[in-house]
């Protein structure tokens, strides 16, 4: 009975918190260190990826396009003005301004309202983009 | 004609000599902001003990502002305390603390930007979210500074933060409790020497995207991670110590996707893994000593043409290991304590090569639950068979000149 509970326990699926100073990007090796950039992928089933960037997510899925395109993936992000609560990255915005100093040098960040990014940009010929559009660009 | 006399008598005293202005609490000048507004281009500002509240004072002149009896610039959690945008500026003798930290901006407890010839000198820099700053500057010098964070894991910033700079000189200073030591983001051709950066939460040394730089007797000890090098050309490595960076995923010094690198006269001591390598291609790793680590080299299979040539291995849980076929890496001159081969004329080579990537270390690259076997007579078994009768190891990677006796540094 024991034995099925750490079973079900080990099976379980879902988002991870990460530990921020400790765990490494799964794709650039760095130690997640900032809030505001970091987000996680969950796989259909259920392996978790942590990442210190969005560049870095999109990296990877570069790297592994079944993941990308497979609707059982979750891609979750944290807004870049309120840290701390996993977003979706399907219905979020992203920005791509040159001072946003994101980790992996892809100056990318993530909100969960359009609004709440055009009030963060600064740059009139800076980017905000929806998640589609963010996966089809070329970097 | 005559007006151009005239204009000449008034400038050159007044470039030579220059006024002092003294700041000091209870008298008329009793900040610096107020020192900075009343001083012109080459003034000397001479700052007596007392603790001064300092709210981004920005100081737009060429001064030399110097502190006596280390006053305290405290920005009280509110601000940045200083932020250099003229040249030829000297910044010596102070303590400096207590800049705002936050997510959106990255607060400085000293910033310079778009600035030449400045010198940091001889400042002690306590609780800030970032500590030195500088971006697009050239000629900067950073010497004999005391640097150290507020150890927040999730607030804190870098100790010597570099964006867009040339030719700066790091040199003297003790770094601690930051996330990165040293920041280094399209830095190119700097010099770091002869710091001590220590117990910082991601790394000591950080570049990214920075070419032509040298970093050297610098000593690395339990950071995070000791030294990361990422995106980067041409870095010259020379004589540093990475010493206790202990941990799953941690290394002394981490290389990704760099070329044309030296590794020299190193000390890699008591690290989870002394140098991690990926897709890194044409580096010179010599005269090294690894002591004492879990992993001397992890050297990936992304990484070509490199070359690994008089470094002592001792102690070490494991020399190299990799995860696939390594091509193009050349081992010849090391001293490695687990060879056991023997030299009958006496040249002080082997006489058969030594092949440094261990069966078992194999296994547990597939494995890593297997770990728990080390030093059990198995794993001993299975490695001396597979260095009589080598099957799974890769065939390529051998020193074909093992040295009998280990490298003696002068």
């Amino acid at each position: 009975m024991l034995l099925c509970i750490g079973l079900l326990a080990a099976c379980s699926s879902g988002p991870e918190p990460i530990n921020y100073g400790k765990e490494a990007c799964a794709h650039c090796k760095m130690t997640i260190m900032d809030k505001r950039f970091a987000n996680e992928l969950v796989t259909a089933r259920g392996k978790v990826y942590k990442f210190d960037a969005i560049e870095c997510l999109t990296a990877f899925l570069k790297e592994n396009p079944a993941l990308a395109t497979d609707a059982g993936s979750s891609f979750l992000i944290q807004d870049y003005e309120h840290p701390g609560a996993f977003q979706d990255a399907r219905k979020a915005w992203f920005l791509h301004e040159a001072d946003l100093a994101s980790p992996m040098g892809g100056n990318l960040a993530a909100f969960s309202k359009r609004g709440s990014a055009e009030n963060a940009k600064h740059d009139p010929k800076a980017n905000i983009m929806d998640w589609p559009t963010l996966l089809k660009q070329d970097r | 004609m005559k007006g151009l006399l005239n204009l000449l008598f008034f400038c050159i005293p007044l470039a030579t000599t220059g006024r002092t202005i003294v700041v000091a609490p209870g008298t008329s000048v009793n900040n610096l902001r107020q020192a900075v507004i009343l001083a012109a281009n080459g003034d000397t500002i001479r700052v007596k003990k007392g603790t001064y509240t300092s709210l981004n004072t920005l100081v737009d002149k060429s001064l030399t502002i110097i502190g006596e009896g280390q006053p305290m610039l405290d920005a009280r959690f509110r601000e940045e305390v200083l932020t250099i945008t003229a040249g030829h500026v000297k910044l010596d003798g102070f303590v400096v603390v207590n800049t705002k930290t936050g997510s959106m901006r990255d607060f400085a407890a000293i910033r310079v930007s778009n600035a030449e010839n400045v010198t940091l000198s001889n400042n002690i820099l306590r609780n800030n979210f970032f500590g030195i700053y500088l971006s697009n500057c050239r000629h900067i010098q950073v010497l004999s500074n005391q640097i150290s964070g507020s150890n927040d894991i999730e607030n804190s910033g870098n100790g010597i933060h570099l964006w867009k700079c040339k030719e700066v000189l790091i040199r003297g200073n003790h770094i601690t409790r930051h996330r990165d030591g040293i920041y280094f983001e399209f830095a190119k051709k700097c010099l770091i020497e002869d710091n001590l950066s220590e117990k910082n939460i991601r790394y000591g040394l950080h570049f990214m995207f920075s070419d032509d730089d040298t970093y050297r007797h610098n000593t690395f000890r339990n950071n995070g991670s000791g030294v990361s090098v990422m995106y980067t050309r041409r870095i010259a490595m020379l004589n540093n110590t990475f010493i206790e960076n202990w941990g799953s995923t941690i290394y002394g010094v981490l290389l990704k996707e760099i070329t044309d690198a030296r590794i020299e006269g190193n000390h890699f001591i008591r690290n989870t893994t002394g140098i991690y390598m990926e897709n890194s291609d044409r580096i010179t790793v010599t005269r090294n000593d690894f002591i004492s680590n879990g992993w001397a080299m992890r050297v990936l299979a992304s990484c070509n043409k490199n070359y690994f040539t008089r470094n002592n291995y001792t102690g070490n849980s494991f020399d190299v290991t990799t995860n696939g076929t390594l091509k193009e890496i050349y081992f010849s001159d090391n001293y490695w304590d687990k060879y056991e081969g023997y030299d009958l004329d006496k040249n002080g080579t082997g006489d058969v090569p030594y092949r440094p990537i261990s069966m078992y270390a194999q296994i547990i690259e597939q494995n890593p639950q297997s770990v728990m076997l080390m030093r059990s007579f198995i794993v001993n078994l299975i490695d001396k068979v597979e260095r009589a009768i080598p099957s799974i190891t890769p065939e390529s990677v051998k020193d074909e000149k093992p040295r009998i006796k280990p490298w003696k540094r002068s």
